[in-house]
């Protein structure tokens, strides 16, 4: 398999015997639950749209597959979203075939999509890798395999002698699993995780170093630490994550 | 007021509010209620007073049978423009007085009060302005922002030539300058002691309320007690009042025999207005003792007090056309008409002086505000929105109010403080670190209003403690210490024979340590332990501005943070140890002075000052509620999202008129650059150390690359390799790249034949020694004898990159051939990275 980083997504795209255009937490009609906290911005909805498109133009994929939470409102489907939404997916679906790995905030998009392009929330297999959104526990088809994640928004934090040189850029983290820790059985080649950073752009996101002890979800306590791996959203490789964590101007505390 | 209580008794019909006395403070307001009843009484006039204290009965009572003469806020002023009953009253207005003018011209809430100035026109036709202040060096300016086109004279009373003033040195110690203060209380009647920050006020109340006589006053204690201690002091029951700005407008406490200014007043308007409270006579004599409290507090406040026995008050400057004010003021008019065309809209702005001129901002301002959904437009006519009232009701003030967030310990579930949210919005975020109580905390969450945190061990010192934005010295000021420091001519500014023995005790130490003073024309940069101190009496606005530019060409140039730390007289740079002055000489140097201000606008962006004012003028545009909720978003992000607009324009506006002096700087850099102004280098001095920093900010890197070269530079470097010599073949060594020498050479037989293999490619240094090898085994000796002899031409530049990540000898010798210099070898590894990574069996 070759992956290629689309930068502008952020997105990646996955070669076998297809091309597959991955995205992950688009959180389309944000902007209405914003309003509700207190900042009022317009939709960035077509603005988005306009980036995966440009996504689409510049991979020519087979498929393409969102690793869930492509709407934010949970849990009633708001105004915004239901306005939005059909005109999102069918401006993709002249471009190419889409599937959606339905996520938390996913609740109700059942409306806006073909059945056969809602899957499995535990994930599944399409040509040799592994795809799910992240907050469950995958199912244990995909053990042995590379799992493709969203839901997690890692960004990484650079510092430096002084001070915090680059602030929440979006990073990919890849790293093996333990098998046990997602009920899975032991397999004979190693189960290993690429966590894809949020294509929401207001994502603050999750320190990178942080994610294993978030809490956040079962793969994020899978992670073996040793084995783990970060890269900038261009495939820029930084560095192990267990350097990163041990970096002498960076301390996670106990 | 006695010539308008004239007019309003020769009035044929009086209606409405026929005078509105306008002040800045509510504490003023009630103050001159008190004095004001008794004469309106006497004339058989009605007076009220109404601000954001009135209760609603008398709210009530107002509408309904309106005062004569209304006292109030301009604050207020916006409210009742929103009320139609309210409107009717203000139709009557024949007289407007504002007083402590100066006070309200100098900022936003000027402007603001100049178009509701114009709004009242709308109904109530001309009426008679005046303005009154003890303290303008400007008053045409003034005049201007209160009358606009109309003609208007300006009625001066000389102020400085009664003024008494005395400079004294308080001592290094804390005890002994508090001890001072009660010498000079103890000497005369009653006395005001006016202090800088809050904090000074309850340091010095604290040792000084012990003795019954003195009470503390300032913003942060509540009205009754405030009020309560403004009523002893007048009835005679304490003598002493310790107070912060909070009593320097003409809040009538009775008699003040002398007033004591305990620091630097910091510029000259203030030292006047203060000192102006004792006496507060046409036919008295202000006295007026400054107590100093260090070497550079002790001339600045010799320079500023003989300017203004000089009467040398600096101008006041009135913000130009901000964006904030005109969009407010735009939504506060489509709510007060419903709906109204923008040509009454442009109309009533071009009557207000200070936004006459601002034509295609208006548009601008009307666009984004139909975004954020306050207005709507249709054709020429502005509708107000549902949004609109409950906007202007939380944003009827151009103050910016600070929000307080509590800081939760997680782990014990106890406050342990609260944090300014400028500071929350500048450097908060889920997993940074803090300093509070001398201790470290790293973020756990940011709520609606509060921050729940975790004790962090060690870490970047990334977060300093936080100070509230402090008042400015100005330039010229800063730039007469510096005169100072090198005329020595001590006496003539009045210093006494204390003061003198001091100043002489810090030269000559100076002289003794062979520290250069600087001056107004000698730049000293000096080397510290964590950075380097930049000493130029520029006041805090230049140095702010020379401070950033410097910081970002220092960040461009080495691909680091910089921290920094500004006050009037340096400027401290936190760098790596690989900077040092001779850098930043040459970068001052490299410096141009009208590049500054293009310079500061790709610096401020990822600033925490920057972001807090983003955040400050989107909440005034209705972007942001004022209690909006931190945690649903990334302001880091979000700032992106305001690129080019309207509100972006604004920020910049209000940076370089408030916060940084880019003409001043560029002033500085002139001198530099014609020598007019030395630079030196020398090791850290007292003078330099004497520290006090007011504004602390970090500069990162300007493009992500310098970061993550940075990043890279650091993994190679502490990258595990391992030396084997090619030529004997018995050698090898286990190292980390950092530690290897330019041209590593092989300790058994002085070759440099010397190849590097990662640690997982241990084996091949046995496979290279066998005896008999098959084909795969060539391949293998063939690879390390490619790697020694790039090692062997190239030196540690292809041992770095024989280290990236996957990068064997082929690729090595691409990125060598390449010929890429400094940070463009590196960007030729981490391509070479990134192709191994994308084509690399892993996956």
């Amino acid at each position: 398999m070759k992956p290629r980083f689309l930068p502008g997504g952020p997105a990646l795209l996955i070669n076998r015997s297809i091309s597959i255009l991955v995205l992950a937490d688009i959180h389309l009609g944000v902007e209405s639950a914003l309003d509700c906290a207190g900042w009022h911005l317009k939709s960035y909805t077509d603005n988005r749209l306009q980036r995966i498109l440009a996504c689409i133009d510049e991979a020519d994929p087979d498929l393409l597959v969102i690793l869930g939470d492509l709407k934010h409102s949970v849990p009633r489907i708001t105004w915004q979203e239901h306005t939005e939404l059909p005109r999102v997916l069918d401006a993709i679906r002249r471009q190419v075939d889409l599937r959606l790995l339905p996520g938390n905030h996913d609740a109700g998009i059942e409306r806006y999509m073909e059945p056969e392009e809602i899957l499995n929330k535990n994930g599944v297999i399409i040509d040799g890798t592994g795809y799910l959104h992240g907050h469950t526990y995958p199912s244990p088809d995909l053990a042995g395999h590379l799992i493709v994640a969203g839901h997690h928004h890692p960004v990484l934090h650079l510092y430096d002698e002084v001070g915090c040189s680059l602030r929440g850029t979006p990073a990919y983290l890849l790293a093996e699993v333990d098998e046990g820790q997602l009920r899975m059985d032991s397999v004979s080649s190693s189960t290993r995780l690429l966590l894809v950073p949020a294509f929401y752009e207001y994502a603050g996101g999750i320190d990178i170093r942080t994610i294993p002890e978030s809490g956040i979800s079962p793969l994020s306590r899978s992670i073996r630490i040793n084995t783990a791996e970060v890269f900038l959203q261009d495939g820029t490789y930084i560095d192990t994550l267990g350097s990163l964590r041990s970096d002498p101007h960076y301390r996670p505390s106990a | 007021m006695l010539p308008i209580f004239h007019s309003l008794l020769t009035m044929k019909d009086r209606r409405g509010f026929s005078a509105l006395y306008i002040t800045p403070l509510r504490s003023l307001n009630r103050n001159m209620l008190s004095r004001l009843t008794w004469w309106c009484g006497e004339l058989g006039l009605s007076v009220g007073v109404r601000h954001g204290d009135t209760t609603i009965a008398e709210r009530r009572k107002q509408a309904l049978k309106p005062p004569n003469l209304l006292i109030t806020t301009p604050e207020t002023i916006q409210s009742m423009l929103m009320g139609s009953r309210l409107r009717q009253h203000l139709a009557g207005v024949s007289h407007v007085i504002v007083d402590e003018i100066h006070e309200l011209a100098d900022g936003k809430r000027g402007v603001q009060l100049a178009i509701a100035l114009e709004r009242i026109c709308e109904y109530a036709g001309e009426f008679q302005r005046i303005g009154i202040s003890a303290t303008v060096g400007n008053p045409e300016t003034v005049g201007l922002c209160l009358c606009g086109e109309r003609p208007f004279s300006i009625v001066e009373v000389p102020v400085a030539s009664r003024l008494s003033l005395r400079v004294v040195f308080g001592g290094d110690r804390f005890d002994s300058q508090v001890e001072m203060i009660e010498e000079a209380i103890e000497k005369t009647g009653s006395s005001l002691v006016f202090v800088n920050t809050r904090s000074v006020a309850e340091a010095i109340g604290h040792h000084l309320i012990p003795r019954g006589d003195v009470e503390v006053h300032h913003g942060s204690l509540s009205k009754e007690v405030r009020i309560d201690a403004e009523d002893r002091f007048s009835k005679g029951l304490i003598k002493t009042l310790v107070c912060t700005s909070s009593m320097e407008l003409g809040i009538d406490i009775g008699h003040i025999d002398h007033v004591i200014q305990f620091g630097s007043p910091r510029d000259v308007a203030r030292l006047i207005q203060r000192v102006g409270r004792a006496g507060h006579r046409i036919d008295q004599i202000s006295r007026g003792t400054i107590i100093a409290t260090g070497f550079d507090d002790l001339l600045e406040s010799l320079v500023i007090a003989r300017r203004a026995v000089m009467n040398r008050t600096e101008p006041v400057s009135p913000p130009l056309c901000p964006a904030d004010v005109i969009a407010n003021q735009v939504a506060a008019i489509a709510v007060e008409r419903g709906e109204c065309g923008i040509g009454t809209i442009q109309k009533i702005l071009s009557r207000a002086w200070p936004v006459s001129d601002c034509k295609g901002l208006l548009d601008d301002c009307i666009n984004r505000m139909e975004e954020h959904r306050l207005i709507r437009r249709e054709g020429d006519l502005l509708i107000k929105t549902g949004r609109a009232r409950k906007y202007l009701t939380t944003n009827l003030s151009m103050i910016t109010d600070e929000r307080k967030f509590r800081i939760i310990d997680y782990v014990t579930r106890r406050t342990i403080g609260t944090l300014d949210e400028s500071f929350v919005v500048g450097w908060i975020h889920t997993g940074a670190v803090f300093i509070t109580r001398g201790r470290l905390w790293r973020v756990l969450e940011v709520l609606e209003d509060a921050v729940t945190v975790e004790p962090a061990p060690k870490s970047m010192g990334e977060l300093p403690s936080w100070e509230g934005e402090q008042i400015p010295v100005p330039f010229e000021i800063a730039e007469e210490v510096g005169q100072l420091r090198r005329m020595r001519n001590f006496t003539a500014y009045g210093a006494d024979e204390a003061s003198v023995t001091y100043i002489n005790r810090i030269l000559s130490e100076m002289e003794k340590n062979r520290t250069p003073v600087p001056t107004d024309r000698l730049v000293m940069l000096e080397h510290s332990k964590e950075g380097v101190i930049v000493n130029i009496c520029g006041g805090h606005k230049a140095n702010e501005a020379l401070g950033r530019a410097l910081s970002i060409l220092v960040s461009a140039r080495f691909g680091t943070s910089v921290g920094i730390e500004v006050n009037a007289y340096r400027i401290f740079l936190r760098l790596p140890k690989t900077v040092g002055a001779t850098d930043i000489s040459e970068i001052l140097f490299s410096l141009e002075g009208e590049h500054v201000e293009a310079i500061l606008r790709i610096a401020m962006r990822k600033t925490a000052l920057y972001k807090w004012k983003l955040v400050g003028v989107a909440k005034k545009f209705g972007a942001i509620d004022s209690d909006a909720e931190y945690d649903k978003i990334s302001l880091h992000r979000l700032s992106e999202h305001f690129d080019g607009s309207v509100i972006e324009q604004e920020v910049y506006r209000e940076l370089f008129s408030r916060y940084m002096d880019t003409k001043a700087a560029g002033e500085i850099i002139s001198r530099i650059r014609t020598g007019e102004t030395e630079v030196r280098i020398g090791p850290l001095s007292i003078i330099g150390s004497e520290g006090l920093f007011s504004s602390r900010d970090l500069i990162a890197p300007p493009d992500m690359d310098q970061a993550v070269i940075a990043a890279l530079k650091r993994r190679l470097d502490a990258q595990e390799v391992i030396l084997a010599c090619m030529h004997c073949r018995s050698w090898k060594k286990k190292t980390i790249v950092e530690r290897i020498e330019e041209h590593p050479e092989c300790p058994k037989c002085n070759a440099r034949l010397i190849a590097v293999v990662k640690p997982y490619e241990e084996e091949n240094i046995q496979i290279s020694r066998k005896k008999k090898k098959t084909p795969l085994d060539m391949e293998v000796e063939k690879r390390m004898l490619k790697s020694a002899n790039m090692v062997l031409s190239s030196g540690k530049r292809a041992i770095i990159a024989l280290a990236g990540r996957g990068v064997g000898p082929d690729a090595a010798s691409r990125i060598l051939s390449s010929h890429a210099k400094g940070d463009g070898f590196y960007k030729e590894i981490l391509k070479a990275e990134r192709k191994y990574i994308t084509t690399h069996r892993f996956w």
